[in-house]
């Protein structure tokens, strides 16, 4: 196991995709601390901006104790192995990830798990804008494997969805959960904003809290007592089918807490 | 005394290129053909606002100094710096942004332009579905429905109706001017007879269908013969009051209005009654009139781009035209502030490949909006010096921006002493753009055309352009001078 150990706050951004347990895999401390990092426009050694240790045992493979919050693209592309961040981590955490584990004892920044295909993250605290969203202007989403979020979530979360399962624990979420979503499941314990689903076309988003809004391009399907959310979990209503979005003749489904959305009410006339 | 003609005005994104100046003296005295906006540039540039040589701040003050000496501090600031800003861009000439690309990629920086704060939302939208439009004359000459979505072209852009779109005699579709003027008569008399009434010279008025606002607006102003223009805005705006038909939208929710549009036009139902505080069964009438049009364009500004949503506003904006492409003939265009904002996205795209938001700092351009413009770095603070180039966020960017930046040597390059130049270290005056000095611009269909120069700029007094080439010059030099100073050490 290796702990890092960030020598300073840093400033600059940091883009440190050697942070990843396929490229530690066989190396040295000494290699380890060769590694190319950037730092603002000047190209550094791990060695140079972390303190890096060797710990006994094999898990989790890599351990980052301290704030990492301006440490980018940490585990992008990995397959295997561990990656625990004891502090908020920085953007891009787990970029186009397909395997192994990363879990986050703090806040998570912007594109976490995008694109990712396979694999977990778990995030203790609140994870920011674009969690499992593609890069600019690209339509690939997150495909597979799971996130479980404690906290809330930012906006355009789970945009370009076409697999795998988003938990979101916290009592918020931003606009646009779930934008253009084509498959997969987003389970929002509590609450969520308006535009939810907007422009999607497959897949599930189930709400047992309250809606902010509904789009006006959805449209009620019926009612149903419960709904799965994985193979191990069901989530229980009364909820409130819609489906959507007209716009993009989608077949979507947005399944919403009947009990919690007294709101939504005037749509039982359409059942 | 001599006429200089066919001048473009270099103010806003509509690029006039008819203005018709007087010089005297090496002044302008007269403008013809301008708006308001472009006289008040031609005739009050020389104000005493005017920064007249380079200063540096010493001690806290702005002092004098030569070029050479601001050239080097300047040069210094920026070769040394580890994740610097250069930002502005949008009021200079396409050549001088060249410039800055090739700055920006020597000093491993930011490159931002103002879009960010503008119609960057509109880019990104872009990016994601494309966009489907065209130049202006064609919408000139072809276009017979017309709407503004989030903008107010009459305030904003003063000549935009008059040279491109309602109130301009095309060669297929007529002006509606006469027909506006008309309105404006008859609005009049109804006035007159309302006061007669009130004052009781007349007994009794016949009940009439109210004018074209919402609630209560009549179909016919969607059905009448020539061009139709529909204004769509969160406020009875200029433009609005002489639009055919206007939709007053609940502020921060023009997508779900245009979302509804997009069923509606594709023949859907829709589960309520009114989406953003307009009725759906006016929202059928602008459906049809959106499918029955010939050519139609959509014109949209920052009521959508910098409202809840963002670009996905504009995104929704795009998928809507291209739903109308099924069926009729429709474009859409982004209504761009600065002379040459377009310009700044042009010029930065075709040497990076990137439109705003370039970051050089591991070598090659990187793009990511949320991570990688000026707002996100000055935010964080994860700068350590800014350069600011015709452009003015002293004034624009919020509070926690501005406070981000001063804390860092702030190099600014401006004609004017305006509020960034105020909080700036190392200052340069710059001769105008489109005055004193001439270039090239892109309007906002992305037509490029020349800048004129029509006056002399003052005596010792350089082109952002010139300015910007012996600060790169001085980089180069400095940082050879570090490398080899770096392997003599070793």
């Amino acid at each position: 196991m290796i702990v890092l150990t960030p020598l300073k706050t840093f400033k600059f951004p940091v883009t440190a995709e050697c942070i990843n347990p396929d490229v530690f895999q066989g190396k040295t401390v000494a290699e380890i601390a060769a590694l190319p990092v950037f730092e603002g426009n000047r190209q550094k050694t791990l060695g140079e901006l972390f303190k890096i240790e060797q710990a006994e045992g094999d898990n989790p493979s890599i351990t980052i104790n301290g704030d990492a919050s301006e440490v980018r693209r940490i585990g992008y592309g990995m397959k295997t192995g561990e990656i625990v961040v004891n502090g908020n981590a920085g953007m891009h955490l787990g970029e186009k990830m397909a395997g192994g584990r990363i879990v986050v004892n703090g806040n998570a920044g912007q594109w976490t798990g995008s694109s990712m295909k396979k694999g977990l993250i778990e995030i203790h605290g609140n994870a920011s804008d674009y969690l499992a969203s593609p890069y600019r202007g690209s339509t690939d989403g997150m495909k597979g494997g799971k996130i479980v979020v404690d906290g809330d979530v930012g906006a355009d979360s789970g945009c370009y969805l076409s697999g795998g399962l988003i938990k979101i624990k916290g009592s918020n979420t931003g606009q646009f959960l779930g934008y253009h979503m084509s498959d997969g499941t987003i389970h929002v314990e509590k609450n969520a904003a308006s535009r939810l689903g907007a422009n999607m076309t497959g897949g599930k988003i189930v709400v047992s809290g309250t809606v902010e809004e509904m789009m006006p391009t959805f449209t009620i399907d019926s009612v149903k007592p419960k709904v799965k959310i994985d193979e191990a979990e069901t989530a229980t209503g009364p909820f409130y089918v819609f489906l959507g979005d007209l716009a993009e003749n989608g077949t979507g489904k947005i399944f919403a807490s009947k009990p919690n959305n007294p709101n939504l009410k005037a749509y039982e006339k359409y059942l | 005394m001599s006429i200089v003609q066919s001048v473009t005005c270099p103010i806003c994104g509509c690029l006039c290129d008819d203005i018709e100046l007087t010089i005297e003296n090496n002044e302008v005295v007269k403008v013809k053909n301008g708006c308001a906006i472009c006289e008040a540039k031609f005739l009050g540039y020389r104000g005493h606002h005017r920064i007249k040589t380079p200063l540096i701040r010493k001690d806290g003050k702005l002092v004098p100094v030569s070029m050479d000496e601001a050239v080097h501090a300047a040069a210094e600031v920026l070769a040394n710096a580890n994740y610097p800003i250069l930002y502005g861009w949008s009021s200079t000439s396409s050549e001088a942004q060249r410039i800055g690309v090739e700055l920006t990629e020597e000093v491993g920086g930011v490159m931002d332009n103002t879009a960010v704060v503008c119609h960057g939302p509109s880019i990104l939208g872009v990016q994601e579905v494309g966009i489907p439009t065209c130049t202006l004359g064609q919408i000139r000459h072809r276009a017979d429905l017309i709407i503004y979505w989030g903008c107010d072209p009459w305030s904003a852009h003063p000549r935009h109706l008059e040279r491109y779109t309602s109130f301009a005699e095309g060669r297929f579709e007529k002006s509606e001017w006469k027909a506006y003027m008309q309105k404006l008569k008859a609005q009049a008399g109804k006035k007159k007879v309302q006061s007669a009434t009130r004052s009781g010279l007349i007994k009794t008025q016949p009940p009439r269908a109210s004018s074209c606002t919402l609630p209560g607006a009549p179909p016919s102003a969607l059905s009448k013969r020539g061009r139709k223009l529909i204004v769509i805005d969160v406020r009875k705006s200029m433009s609005a009051e002489m639009a055919d038909f206007f939709i007053q939208v609940e502020p921060n929710k023009d997508y779900e209005l245009m979302q509804a549009i997009r069923v509606l036009i594709k023949d859907g139902e829709l589960d309520v009654d009114k989406v953003a505080g307009v009725p759906v069964e006016y929202l059928k009438e602008v459906a049809d009139a959106l499918v029955n049009c010939e050519f139609g364009v959509i014109f949209f500004g920052m009521g959508l781009t910098q409202t809840a949503g963002k670009f996905r506003n504009i995104e929704v904006a795009i998928s809507l035209v291209r739903d109308l492409n099924m069926r009729t003939k429709f474009l859409i265009m982004p209504m761009r502030g600065h002379f040459n904002v377009t310009g700044a996205n042009v010029v930065s795209a075709w040497q990076s490949g990137y439109p705003y938001g370039v970051d050089f700092s591991l070598g090659y351009p990187r793009y990511n909006p949320g991570e990688t413009t000026c707002m996100d770095v000055l935010i964080k603070d994860e700068h350590d010096a800014t350069l600011v180039i015709a452009a003015d966020p002293g004034a624009n960017f919020p509070k926690k921006a501005v406070q981000n930046m001063v804390k860092h040597p702030l190099i600014v390059i401006d004609p004017h002493m305006n509020a960034t130049a105020m909080l700036g270290d190392i200052v340069f005056p710059a001769a105008f753009v489109g005055i004193e000095v001439e270039g090239t611009a892109y309007r906002m269909d992305h037509v490029p055309l020349p800048l004129k120069k029509v006056v002399e700029p003052p005596e010792g007094i350089y082109s952002d352009e010139e300015i910007l080439r012996r600060i790169l010059e001085e980089v180069r030099i400095i940082k050879k001078q570090k490398a080899q100073q770096k392997v003599e050490a070793t």
